[in-house]
């Protein structure tokens, strides 16, 4: 994964480097804000199959909460999250993910 | 019409080998009454629920291919309702997921290949080769290990 940021930087995506420093100008004593383009982790590492049994990869998209997390957060294309819904909703059924963790 | 479903279900942690064994039959009977075949089973043996099921705190995971018409499964499903050995169990229609992962896949090796082609590459990347190879490099070994190891579970 650090791999993306010193990517970043050779040419890629530098939407996310030009703001921060305008940005850390602006707003004087904060700290600089440094957001890392956000890339659908399916698509990037070229994940085909989308599996209710693959635990360790469903997980990654499960935090604590044992909700599901959005695609504002996680970076996910619209076409990977409805997959990635279904497997874990499957997983769920079968006790293998939970539904709550209070 | 026969299509291709897994069968997921969950025993009981009390239940002993010879009763599983009897399940596994049980299951295996109907499928063969009704003219589709039990491609395979895989044991995944005692795991821990996410959740409690009736105050079972663990259980034991099997997972059946099978090919069969819409009714079998209907069947089997109902039966598994009925036995109280089983907890939890999940029937899963896989030919058509199947069949779209392979679809894209192929597509995707094969556009692919036609690009580099037109850029007079040959067909397959080279270690080594630009934008991606900079991706992987940097990971450690562990990582990269993880990550094969989940692609085989696949």
């Amino acid at each position: 994964m650090n791999g993306r940021r010193s990517a970043g930087g050779s040419g890629g995506g530098g939407r996310g480097r030009g703001g921060a420093q305008t940005q850390q100008g602006k707003e004087g004593g904060r700290r600089p804000m440094f957001r890392r383009r956000k890339v659908c982790r399916f698509c990037a590492e070229k994940i085909d199959d989308i599996n209710y049994k693959d635990i360790k990869l469903l997980m990654s998209f499960v935090p604590e909460r044992a909700k599901i997390m959005p695609r504002r957060i996680s970076g996910t294309c619209a076409m990977h999250q409805r997959k990635l819904r279904t497997a874990i909703m499957r997983a769920r059924q079968i006790a293998l993910i939970a539904y709550t963790s209070e | 019409m026969n299509r291709r479903y897994e069968l997921v279900y969950v025993a009981s942690p009390e239940a002993t080998d010879d009763q599983l064994a009897e399940l596994h039959g049980q299951i295996d009977a109907i499928v063969q009454r009704m003219g589709g075949t039990l491609e395979k089973t895989e044991h995944w043996g005692r795991r821990k629920l996410a959740y409690v099921i009736g105050h079972h705190k663990e259980g034991n995971y099997v997972l059946d291919v099978i090919i069969g018409s819409g009714e079998l499964l209907k069947e089997i499903d109902r039966r598994l309702k009925v036995i109280d050995l089983v907890i939890r169990h999940l029937v899963v229609r896989v030919d058509e997921h199947e069949r779209v992962v392979e679809h894209t896949r192929t597509r995707r090796t094969e556009t692919s290949r036609r690009r580099r082609l037109a850029r007079g590459l040959p067909p397959e990347r080279q270690p080594g080769e630009g934008q991606r190879s900079e991706f992987d490099d940097d990971r450690d070994e562990s990582e990269q290990d993880g990550r094969f190891d989940r692609e085989d579970a696949r």
